[in-house]
C-alpha cells in the first residue's frame, strides 16, 4: 500500500474514531474531513463529491449499478466475473473480442437491443491489459438514448465502466471517457482493500442494494468507512498526480522485460493489444508448460506472478479472457501475467528476467527428459 | 531401504508425510511422479474443503523437488465406495471406519492401478506403516503407527507398495523435512477423514441424512428419560452430548434404528459396555488365508491399546474372544489382528 494512504488512514483509527454520524463536535470534524476526501476523489475523476457513492469496492459497485436497471445487459466476453455474473443472471448479451482482447464498436451496437438499459465495459482488461474504445462506444449509447427520445422510448440506456485497472495509468476523466456510470477500485491503486466508489451522471437513478440508516444519500447505508476513504483519496490523488511518469517508467520496464523474455523464448506468444494496452501489463505464454509449475518455481525467488490457468489453486477452471482471445488450452496454460508496480527499477526488470528465463528453461528441459 | 526399481508414483497429499516420501524416493535416485488423488472437493456448512490449498501445497513441493506431478480425478469413484458405504452403514445404525475403506477401494486399488498403467512400477504413500514382502508390519513410531487404517489392503497390492516414513518418528520426519525446505515441514496434520475430521461426523450426516427426534430410554428403568436428534448420531459408549441434566453420567449402551430409540444406563458395568466376545464379519486377510486359531494381540481402533485375545475361525467369520472384556466396541467398526508386529488382518464388528 501506497504509503501516504497508510499514513492518511492511521489517524482515523485512533484520536479521529468518531462516527461521522455523531451529534458533537469532533464527531462533525471528521464528517468534514470524510466529505472533503469524497470530493477530492471526485474531483481525481472530474466530478463532483455528491455523485460519487462510496462502497465496498468495485464488486459491490458492480453490482449496485447494474442492479439498478431491468432489462437487456450489454457487455463483453473478458469482463470481471462480477459483472459477467450479475449479467448472466439477466438478459444479456456478450460481445467477442478479437484475438488482441479489443471489442469493436460496431458489434456493441448491433447488440444494443430496444430492451437494453445497461452498456457496460471495462476501461482496461485485467489480465492482457487491453483498453478498450470507451469514447466510441460512448457515443454509440448516446446516439441510441437520442433515437429513444425521438419514438418517445421510456427505456433508459446508460454506459458504465469498471476503470478500476486503468486507474493510475489512464486518463479516468467521467467526461472524457463519456460513461454515465464509472466503477473504481481503491487497492488499484496502492489505496486500502474493501473501498471503492460508483460515479453517476445526474440522470443516473440508482436502487440501492445495501438499505438501513441512509448514509451515501440513501444509496449505500452502513457507517462510513471513514479511514478507508482518507486512503483512497491520498492513494487515488496520488496516483493521477504521478499518472505520466509512472506510465513512461513502466512502459520502458515493461518493454525491456518483453524483449529479454521474447529474445530468450522466440516462440512465446504475447497477448493483449500492442498500441492499447496498459503500461503495467505483460501476459505472455509458453505453449506445453505448466505455467502453474513456474509459479510456485518463481515464488521461491521472490518473483510474484499470476497464471490465467491456475489448475491448483482456482480449482482447474481456465481464464475465461484467455478463452475469448483464442489461446488453445496448451497456450492457456502455459501463460503467465505479469504485472509491473510502480517501485521497480531496471536492475529489478533484469535480474526478474534472468529468473524467469531460467526456470523457464528448467521447465522446457524436464519435460525434454520425461 | 534400497528398492530395485525405477519408477515409482507417490500419492502426495499435501501434508508433510508425503511430501518427505516423495523427496526420499528422489533422492534414492528413483525416478519419481508425484499425484495428488482428488477425492472429496465439497464445501460444507461452516467448513470450506481445503483441497484446493492442499492441492496447490502438493505441487508446490513437486516443484520443489523438480518432479512431475499429476492428478488423478477419483471423486466418483470415491463419493460411491467410501461415503456412500459410510452413510449407509450409519443408516443401518452402525458405527463404520471410511479411512479403511478409502485404503482398501481408492488409494491401494484404484490408485495403484492407475499408476501402473501410466509407467509406475510400484507406488508409495505417506503412511506410517512398513511393508515387506507383501507383509504388512507396524510403523518404528508406535504412536503414529497407521496399519489399523491397512489391514484390507491385499498382499499383491503390498508388495507393489513402499512406506518410507514408516521408519522414522514424526518428530524426525517434520526436521527431515525442514532441512530439506519443504513447505510442508510445519504444516498441521489433517485429523481422520479430511471432511469430517473438521466439523465432526454429526454436521457432516445431517447433510445427507433426514433425521428426526426420538426417546432416550433409561435401559434399568425402561422409561424414556429425554430426547436425542436422531438414533443415527449415537454410539455404543458415548457419553457426551445426551443433555440429560445432572446427576450420574448416562453412557449410550445400545439403539434401535427402526423406532428410532436410544438406551442408556448410568450402569458402568453394562453388558454391552464391555464385551468378553465378538463377532468379526468381512474379514479380511492379508495373506489371503486366516491365521491359525490361537491368542494374538488385536486392537479396536486406531491407536487403541494392542490387548490379547483368542481368535477362533468359524467358516469365514472370525470369534474374538478377550481375555479382558474390551469397552465400547459397535457394530460396523473394524477390529485388527497383529502377531508381533505383523498386521495379519481383521474384520468389521458384526452386531
Amino acid at each position: 500500500m501506497s504509503q501516504r494512504a497508510i499514513d492518511a488512514m492511521l489517524p482515523y483509527f485512533r484520536d479521529k474514531f468518531f462516527n461521522p454520524s455523531a451529534p458533537y463536535q469532533p464527531a462533525v470534524e471528521i464528517r468534514r474531513d470524510y466529505q472533503l476526501a469524497k470530493s477530492r476523489i471526485a474531483q481525481a475523476i472530474g466530478a463532483r463529491g455528491d455523485e460519487i457513492i462510496i462502497t465496498a469496492g468495485a464488486t459491490e459497485s458492480i453490482n449496485l449499478a447494474l442492479n439498478s436497471f431491468d432489462g437487456h445487459i450489454v457487455t463483453t466476453a473478458i469482463e470481471h466475473h462480477a459483472v459477467l455474473s450479475v449479467a448472466k443472471a439477466r438478459n444479456h448479451t456478450l460481445v467477442p473480442v478479437d484475438s488482441r482482447g479489443r471489442v469493436s464498436v460496431e458489434a456493441v451496437a448491433a447488440a444494443i437491443t430496444d430492451e437494453t438499459t445497461i452498456v457496460s465495459v471495462g476501461l482496461a482488461n485485467s489480465e492482457i491489459g487491453t483498453i478498450q474504445p470507451l469514447r466510441e462506444i460512448a457515443e454509440i449509447v448516446g446516439r441510441e438514448r437520442a433515437r429513444r427520445q425521438q419514438v418517445s422510448s421510456k427505456t433508459p440506456i446508460f454506459f458504465h465502466t469498471d476503470a478500476s485497472q486503468g486507474a493510475g495509468q489512464l486518463d479516468l476523466s467521467v467526461a472524457r471517457l463519456g460513461v454515465d456510470m464509472m466503477t473504481v477500485n481503491a487497492s488499484k491503486v496502492y489505496g486500502p482493500k474493501q473501498v471503492g466508489l460508483l460515479w453517476t451522471a445526474p440522470p443516473v437513478k440508482l436502487r440501492p442494494v445495501i438499505v438501513g440508516g441512509g448514509q451515501e444519500l440513501g444509496l449505500r447505508s452502513g457507517t462510513e468507512n471513514v479511514a478507508g476513504v482518507m486512503g483512497f483519496e491520498a492513494a487515488l490523488t496520488e496516483a493521477v498526480s504521478h499518472r505520466k511518469s509512472t506510465v513512461e517508467n513502466l512502459t520502458l520496464l515493461r518493454n525491456k522485460l518483453e524483449r529479454l523474455l521474447i529474445d530468450a523464448f522466440p516462440d512465446a506468444i504475447l497477448s493483449g493489444h500492442r498500441r492499447h494496452r496498459l503500461a503495467s501489463h505483460l501476459h505472455i505464454s509458453f505453449a506445453g508448460l505448466d505455467a502453474e509449475r513456474l509459479v510456485f518455481a518463481l515464488e521461491t525467488r521472490g518473483v510474484y506472478v499470476a497464471t490465467g490457468s491456475a489448475c491448483a489453486a482456482n480449482k482447474g477452471t481456465r481464464s475465461h479472457v484467455l478463452t475469448a482471445i483464442g489461446l488453445s488450452d496448451a497456450e492457456a496454460d502455459g501463460s503467465l501475467r505479469l504485472s509491473l508496480s510502480g517501485d521497480l527499477d531496471e536492475p529489478a526488470i533484469d535480474r526478474a528476467a534472468e529468473i524467469i528465463i531460467d526456470e523457464v528453461r528448467r521447465e522446457y528441459e524436464r519435460l525434454e527428459t520425461l | 531401504m534400497a528398492l530395485n526399481v525405477a519408477k515409482i508414483h507417490v500419492g502426495m497429499s499435501g501434508g508433510v508425510d508425503s511430501s518427505l516420501t516423495a523427496a526420499l524416493l528422489k533422492e534414492q535416485g528413483h525416478e519419481v511422479v508425484g499425484v495428488y488423488m482428488k477425492n472429496w472437493t465439497r464445501d460444507l456448512p461452516g467448513m470450506r474443503c481445503p483441497w484446493a490449498d492442499d492441492l496447490a501445497d502438493a505441487k508446490r513441493v513437486a516443484v520443489r523437488l523438480g518432479i512431475d506431478f499429476k492428478v488423478y480425478d477419483f471423486e466418483n469413484e470415491y463419493r460411491q465406495k467410501v461415503v456412500d458405504y459410510m452413510i449407509d452403514e450409519y443408516r443401518r445404525g452402525r458405527t463404520p471406519n471410511p479411512d479403511i475403506m478409502c485404503n482398501q477401494e481408492v488409494k491401494f486399488k484404484l490408485f495403484l492401478e492407475a499408476a501402473l498403467a501410466d509407467g509406475a512400477e510400484i507406488i508409495a504413500t505417506g503412511h506410517y506403516a512398513r511393508t515387506e514382502n507383501g507383509r504388512l508390519l507396524m510403523a518404528v513410531d508406535d504412536k503414529k503407527d497407521q496399519t489399523y487404517f491397512l489391514y484390507r489392503v491385499t498382499s499383491d497390492a503390498l508388495r507393489q507398495t513402499v512406506f518410507p516414513i514408516g521408519e522414522f518418528d514424526k518428530q524426525t520426519v517434520r526436521q527431515m523435512a525442514a532441512e530439506r525446505g519443504l513447505i510442508t515441514a510445519d504444516k498441521k496434520d489433517s485429523q481422520g477423514i479430511c471432511f469430517v475430521g473438521q466439523i465432526g461426523m454429526r454436521e457432516f450426516l445431517s447433510e445427507y441424512v433426514d433425521t428426526k427426534p426420538g426417546p432416550i430410554i433409561d435401559k434399568l428403568t425402561n422409561q424414556p428419560i429425554g430426547t436425542h436428534d436422531g438414533a443415527i448420531f449415537y454410539t455404543i459408549g458415548q457419553r457426551h452430548g445426551l443433555d440429560l441434566g445432572g446427576g450420574l453420567p448416562y453412557y449410550v449402551v445400545g439403539k434401535n434404528m427402526d423406532r428410532n430409540e436410544v438406551y442408556v444406563t448410568t450402569n458402568l458395568n453394562d453388558d454391552q459396555l464391555w464385551r468378553p466376545l465378538v463377532e468379526l464379519a468381512d474379514v479380511h486377510w492379508i495373506k489371503g488365508v486366516a491365521p491359525i486359531d490361537g491368542t494374538y494381540r488385536v486392537r479396536a481402533r486406531h491407536r487403541g491399546a494392542l490387548l490379547p485375545a483368542r481368535v477362533v475361525n468359524s467358516d469365514g467369520t472370525v470369534r474374538l474372544e478377550f481375555e479382558q472384556p474390551e469397552r465400547a466396541i459397535a457394530a460396523g467398526q473394524s477390529v485388527v489382528i497383529y502377531d508381533g508386529d505383523e498386521c495379519l488382518g481383521g474384520g468389521i464388528v458384526l452386531a
